[in-house]
């Protein structure tokens, strides 16, 4: 730089960008995302991480001219108390405008009153509960409800001819849901409910139940088990008690989760569930976001987890970008909101504030590469939480 | 840790000894309210911390002072919690009177479950302990219209305390009301232990036999401690249900029992002071090193649990008595 006139432009350069720079730090929006990082649930915060981090590395730090930035908080497993204190501090501590994550229905339950006076529009990442979106005005829901995946499941097993079941859930909150909601769809469809069995939690010798499944010889078993262990053991018990034989059908949701899918192995081929995402969704945002999601933390799986929180990041930066911490309008914005999503269009109901999406009939196969994944071969287009219109 | 406490005993003058605890007391109390003006903007925070000292408390009465080696104590804050919450959603959002059902529920389901309890002893106690807060979880997550099973008992709204202190966003009210609470259970648990009553449950933990053969009444003894312990954890339950606004059934988890077993080893067991450190220690180190590192926060506890097991079996209160002792080996 020999000459003044280059010397000004180069400081003036300078001092714009510095400007700028300011100018931004100024409009930072701060989200705090609440979720488990520690304790046996820990992959849920770590998959809600890599989703948002996905989401940013494709779309920018920047909505609507607003630095976004994301402040984790880990709430361990279910533990209302906590998640409540940790929104208190994040809200008046941290200052955030937007909250996001939620796992745990109790958890997300605590944190309404909170965000309802301090008017704090909040995306739920994962809780599943009907029920939760009606506590607060200011909660947005990207995930799905079991109502949403178990009716359809009764419909497309009716259509295929079967006319008798029975419904195996372990027994808890969820567990119960689908079993109502798969329930009352099939008998008012026409078809029989032979037996409802419910499963305690902390078991896994399924064999006594599968026997009892086999001698009332249904056309089909429908089952609902928290992913994990139990889930491995229950499709084990299935195949070794020789129900597949016996031409006993599986029909399932979330069962074939991806993060624990080829451990099941070859147990699972055939295994047909309803739900809202695949990762083996076809489609080039799918492939896009699964390929950045393998780039930026390899070994993590695409999910409901990661795709909840994805879809939850697109919401985000939407209300963001349109109101930035004005957030009392915040959720306005959302109602109505429409877009293309890994896991095909999606839309946020106006009144529940509950995502609208298409639920896939999928049955579980050997891909190209010989990894087993969740092959969508039927679409239910635009279901909406069906929970909440009971 | 009895012969130590017939030392100082024989050593210190009585009034003297008085002095300096009611002098400890009084700036236990300063730095508690302290902490109202030190981190305002974490009073969530040091509410659940305060709540979880009343709950220590109790446990510590029990295998501290009594020795009843017990790993279902969440069964008596659960039993609180969920009748403080049921009596706020169903019938009064009064507080005191939530309060008082709490504490009543605690010593109930204490009282109930002790007269099977305290038949038994050692292992068998500790199984049947985690068996009785496994069928009240189970109770309460069956009776899903009632308590909202595993989506937990929502709809709690309370009421302002006196009708005056409505509970507020920062945790204002909820803070000196918890804490005014936990500093009368410190001072009546003080006032028990040292009490025949107290001394007698000390007594059995040395040595039922002897006990007996002086015409103690063991067994009510027992049963009588771990009523007590049962309201004061009623008590903690109850704080929780109402601060927090919702019960679930966490509150009757064997998580929740351990953790405090944990906080009451790091600090100290047998000594009322030893739960106040053990859980501020242990909820201050978590939520630090959460804060900083969410991935690897429990190897820090892990560590800590460890390091204080080995070396100060006596817990984190019996460090400046063991740095004596190791300085007088080394001399």
């Amino acid at each position: 730089m020999k000459s003044p006139f280059l010397k000004t432009l180069g400081t003036a350069c300078a001092l714009s960008l510095l400007l700028s720079g300011t100018a931004i730090a100024d409009h930072t929006v701060k989200v705090g995302v609440i979720a488990p990082f520690s304790g046996p649930f820990a992959i849920w915060g770590k998959q809600f991480k890599d989703g948002v981090e996905v989401y940013v590395a494709q779309n920018g730090e920047t909505a609507g001219g607003h630095t976004v930035e994301f402040v984790y908080k880990d709430s361990g497993g279910p533990n209302p108390s906590g998640a409540k204190s940790l929104a208190q501090e994040l809200i008046i501590k941290d200052g955030v405008d937007y909250l996001g994550g939620l796992v745990f229905t109790p958890n997300a339950l605590a944190v309404a009153p909170l965000i309802d006076e301090a008017q704090i529009p909040t995306v739920i990442f994962n809780a599943a509960t009907s029920s939760i979106v009606m506590t607060s005005e200011y909660f947005v829901r990207t995930s799905f409800s079991l109502w949403q995946v178990s009716e359809p499941m009764a419909q497309w097993a009716y259509d295929q001819g079967i006319r008798s079941v029975v419904i195996s859930v372990t027994d808890y909150g969820p567990g119960n849901d689908a079993q109502v909601a798969f329930g009352s769809a099939f008998e008012e469809l026409g078809g029989t409910v032979l037996d409802a069995i419910k499963m305690p939690l902390q078991t896994n010798d399924f064999a006594p139940f599968m026997q009892r499944i086999k001698d009332q010889n249904p056309d089909a078993l429908f089952a609902f088990l928290p992913a994990g262990p139990p889930t491995f053991a229950f499709v084990k018990s299935y195949n070794e008690n020789g129900l597949p034989d016996a031409g006993i059908k599986f029909l399932g949701t979330g069962e074939t989760d991806e993060t624990n899918l080829q451990a099941l192995g070859d147990a699972a081929l055939g295994l047909t569930t309803a739900y809202h995402y695949s990762a083996d969704h076809d489609s080039d945002l799918n492939r896009a976001f699964t390929a950045k999601l393998e780039e930026l933390s390899p070994g993590s799986v695409a999910n409901l987890a990661s795709v909840g929180a994805y879809d939850g990041a697109h919401v985000l930066y939407a209300m963001i970008g349109a109101v930035g911490s004005e957030r009392t309008k915040a959720v306005d914005v959302a109602r109505g909101m429409e877009w293309e999503s890994p896991r095909g269009p999606v839309s946020i109901d106006p009144d529940t504030r509950h995502i609208t999406q298409n639920v896939y009939i999928r049955r579980v196969a050997r891909n190209e590469n010989g990894v087993l994944v969740n092959e969508e071969f039927e679409t239910i287009p635009n279901v909406p939480d069906l929970g909440l219109m009971q | 840790m009895s012969t130590d406490a017939a030392k100082t005993l024989a050593v210190t003058p009585p009034r003297k000894r008085f002095r300096t605890r009611l002098l400890l007391d009084l700036v236990l109390i300063g730095i508690g309210s302290a902490t109202f003006f030190l981190f305002p903007e974490n009073l969530g925070f040091v509410t659940r911390v305060l709540i979880m000292i009343i709950f220590v408390l109790s446990l510590d009465l029990v295998i501290g002072y009594a020795g009843i080696a017990t790993l279902g104590h969440a069964a008596l804050f659960g039993s609180g919690a969920y009748a403080a919450g049921l009596f706020a959603v169903y019938i009064s959002a009064d507080p005191l009177i939530g309060l008082a059902i709490g504490i009543i529920a605690g010593a109930v389901i204490a009282f109930l479950s002790g007269l099977i309890l305290l038949r038994a002893g050692g292992l068998t106690l500790l199984m049947l302990s985690i068996a009785i807060a496994q069928i009240l979880q189970e109770i309460a997550n069956k009776e899903r219209p009632l308590t909202g099973g595993s989506d937990g008992l929502l709809g709690i709204d309370m009421d302002p305390i006196f009708g005056i202190f409505a509970f507020d966003f920062f945790g204002r009210t909820g803070f000196w009301y918890v804490f005014v609470i936990l500093v009368m259970v410190f001072f009546l648990l003080k006032l028990v232990v040292a009490s025949p009553f107290g001394l007698a449950a000390r007594g059995i933990h040395e040595s039922p036999a002897r006990m007996r053969a002086i015409g103690t009444p063991v067994y009510w003894r027992l049963v009588g401690i771990y009523t007590l312990a049962g309201a004061i954890a009623g008590i903690a339950g109850a704080l929780s249900a109402q601060v927090t606004e919702l019960v679930s059934l966490e509150a009757l988890g064997f998580t929740l029992s351990a953790e405090a077993l944990i906080m009451l080893i790091l600090g100290g067991t047998g000594r009322l002071y030893g739960a106040i450190f053990g859980t501020v220690i242990f909820m201050s180190v978590h939520h630090w090193a959460a804060s900083i590192d969410p991935f690897n926060w429990l190897f820090v506890i892990g560590g800590l649990v460890l390091v204080v097991v080995y070396f100060v079996p006596e817990g984190l209160l019996g460090l400046p008595a063991k740095l004596r002792q190791w300085l007088r080996a080394g001399r």
